[in-house]
């Protein structure tokens, strides 16, 4: 009980943001997918298009009609990711309401997971209702004749992921208590260190490693320092 | 067998180099109002902050309630009222969902009607967010939230601090009202001594970090005095009086600032400097924590001269 | 009856001594009467916005005098004048005080008949006319 009031005061935070980012995502996302759809340039590779043509995954993927959707994807989520880090991790210092919100009848664990949880439910909701959508529409034989991969909708989701790693980064940053041009911008430099190190291999099972990794390290640090810090 | 519900043991605090609590030690007694002044940055909000456990003493240790101030508990954190500095509080909520909010963690101690009937009185629109309210109407939700939960101990950090008479008088107010329930005891931090006076049992005075003063409101209030002596001659140039904080010198007077001394000592150490007369000044709270805060050898900033 | 306190915090004397003394000086002038019940403690100290260790420290101080009485469970009353007893120590100090307002009447030039038709007027006065303004209640 104690806990969904948490939950439900940190998911209000984020609820504006959500929208925008959600609202972004699809305006964008939505108009370079229609766009692409109906591309010419599309039939251009495959002049020889007819039915029973083996069509290799490859160059669905590479020339998917979501390719600029999901830049607007990758945008958007690390964008949301920055913003909702800040929103539950650095405004609090500014408003001076840790005092307040620390002083609940919870232990300080349970403060911590309520934002956590918030911040995952917010890229969940808004980003991937979206990108389902999108993706469902991509599938839409009107819209485009050839189906999407699933390897498509995966990486949609990765990029999903690397901003959530992208909010755990800036929260680590928040709550660290360094100068900001010292240690304290470490969060942030390692989200970004991890987001290359995904894109540096093309395959997915090293992506969801890489990002596996980097949420452990995160969050076990975050909890870390959330539990010892000062206030 | 009273009870004590704040207890520090050597209670330190470094901020790197620079010491703002210096070993701290207080036992405060079950049924207390007990005021707790300082001058600015004198370590009251640090304190406080140690016994709730958002600051980790450099040394020694605090207990709330018999709680390790370090570890405290859930169970017992809803037993504790803290209304923090300058009443921050989440400027998006309107008040109505910021009492949804709060009494959600007190499901069995929240008085509905006392918060309503504490909302009312202060003419404060429930609808309204906590960013459109002025400074005194957010410490008036601020009190109406920390009380409505009927908490055993309350802990206010300076909570009339620029606010107008008529709601420190409610803050004031709110305090009498919960100390006549059984059990209560109030901590709280204030640069209003006439407010302090007027409610508090007990007064802890700290200064730079130290505690200067704990005691109940009564003892301070007899054991502060000023003695100005004047005398025919010239004053007497060693002053051993026992209890002396403080003295200043006039060309044939002497003003004496003491603590804990008793009028039939004054009145014999006068006679046995040959004063010409003495007067012991009456003084109110405030004067006596300015003199006893006061730094030795202290001139005053303006002098009037004759000319 | 009306009983109004007024509390000055800040001026230089102890509240429970500023409750103490406008009680007195309230059943002196008559507003109280011998027999009227006064404030229960949390009552006053509600009103007066102070400690109620305060106010129960003032009603203890009128017990001493014997101004009030206090019956368990039931509440503190004024005290029968008649009933009152003071002691040797009240009567001296009465006498010091009446001893300060002598010497400075004479040494103000006034002859003592003068004197005592001053504290007569005074008397009068006091006894007649309450702080509330009202008329005296017999």
């Amino acid at each position: 009980m104690r806990f969904l009031a948490l939950l439900r005061k940190e998911l209000r935070e984020c609820l504006p943001w959500m929208l925008l980012a959600a609202l972004v995502f699809l305006a964008f996302g939505g108009f370079f997918l229609r766009a692409l759809a109906y591309d010419q340039r599309h039939y251009r590779y495959y002049p020889n298009f007819s039915s029973g043509t083996l069509v290799e995954h490859v160059q669905l993927t590479q020339h998917t009609p979501l390719l600029l959707t999901g830049s607007c994807l990758f945008c958007s989520s690390l964008g949301l990711g920055l913003i909702l880090g800040v929103r539950h991790f650095w405004i609090p210092h500014f408003t001076r309401t840790w005092p307040f919100l620390l002083h609940r009848s919870v232990s300080r664990k349970t403060i911590l997971a309520a934002k956590l949880t918030a911040g995952t439910i917010a890229f969940v909701i808004s980003l991937g209702t979206v990108w389902v959508a999108l993706y469902w529409y991509a599938n839409q034989l009107e819209a485009y004749p050839i189906p999407q991969t699933v390897r498509v909708f995966i990486e949609g989701w990765i990029f999903i992921m690397l901003g959530l790693v992208v909010y755990l980064g800036t929260a680590l940053s928040g709550l660290s208590t360094a100068k900001w041009y010292t240690t304290k911008i470490l969060g942030l430099a390692f989200a970004t260190v991890i987001i290359v190190t995904t894109f540096s291999q093309w395959s997915l099972v090293w992506a969801f490693a890489v990002i596996a990794i980097s949420v452990v390290i995160l969050l076990s640090l975050i909890f870390d320092t959330f539990l010892r810090r000062e206030f | 067998m009273t009870e004590t519900v704040l207890q520090t043991e050597s209670l330190t605090k470094y901020y790197g180099s620079v010491l703002a609590v210096d070993h701290l030690d207080l036992a405060i007694p079950r049924g207390c109002i007990c005021g707790f002044v300082g001058r600015n940055g004198a370590g009251k909000t640090t304190a406080i902050k140690l016994m709730l456990g958002l600051l980790r003493p450099t040394a020694g240790s605090s207990r709330l309630l018999g709680c390790d101030s370090a570890a405290l508990t859930p169970a017992i954190r809803q037993r504790i009222g803290y209304v923090t500095e300058g009443h921050r509080l989440f400027r998006w909520m309107s008040i109505a969902e910021l009492e949804k909010f709060q009494r959600s963690f007190f499901p069995k101690q929240w008085d509905d009607k006392f918060f309503a009937d504490m909302i009312e009185y202060f003419d404060l629109p429930k609808k309204r967010k906590i960013k459109h309210l002025s400074n005194g109407e957010r410490a008036q939700v601020s009190l109406a939230l920390a009380l409505a939960p009927n908490p055993e101990l309350l802990i206010m950090d300076d909570p009339t601090l620029g606010l107008d008479a008529a709601i420190r008088r409610q803050f004031l107010e709110g305090m009498i009202e919960l100390i006549m329930r059984q059990g209560r005891t109030v901590l709280f931090s204030s640069h209003i001594l006439g407010d302090v006076e007027r409610v508090s049992d007990r007064i802890v005075v700290i200064d730079k970090g130290v505690l200067r003063a704990n005691c109940s409101l009564e003892e301070f209030r007899a054991a502060v005095k000023k003695v100005i002596l004047s005398f025919a001659d010239s004053a007497p140039d060693e002053v051993n009086i026992d209890g002396l904080l403080h003295c200043r010198r006039s060309e044939k007077g002497l003003e004496l600032t003491l603590v804990g001394t008793d009028d039939e000592k004054i009145a014999e150490w006068a006679k046995s400097v040959r004063a010409e007369r003495y007067n012991i000044i009456k003084m109110n709270l405030e004067d006596q924590f300015i003199e006893f805060t006061a730094l030795p050898g202290r001139k005053k900033m303006f002098r009037w001269e004759e000319r | 009856m009306a009983l109004w306190i007024q509390i000055l915090a800040g001026s230089g004397k102890p509240i429970y001594a500023q409750v103490t003394e406008q009680i007195s000086e309230a059943i002196a002038r008559g507003e109280l009467a011998s027999g009227d019940k006064l404030p229960a403690v949390r009552k006053l100290a509600a009103e007066l916005v102070i400690n109620p260790n305060t106010v129960a420290r003032a009603y203890s101080r009128l017990e001493q005098a014997g101004l009030v009485t206090t019956k368990t469970g039931s509440g503190t009353y004024v005290s029968d004048p008649k009933l009152r007893r003071s002691d040797a120590a009240d009567i001296n100090i009465l006498t010091e005080r009446m001893d300060t307002l002598i010497t400075r009447g004479l040494n103000l030039g006034l002859e003592s008949e003068d004197i005592i038709a001053m504290f007569k007027a005074r008397i009068d006065k006091f006894v007649s006319k309450p702080k509330t303004g009202r008329g005296k209640n017999d």
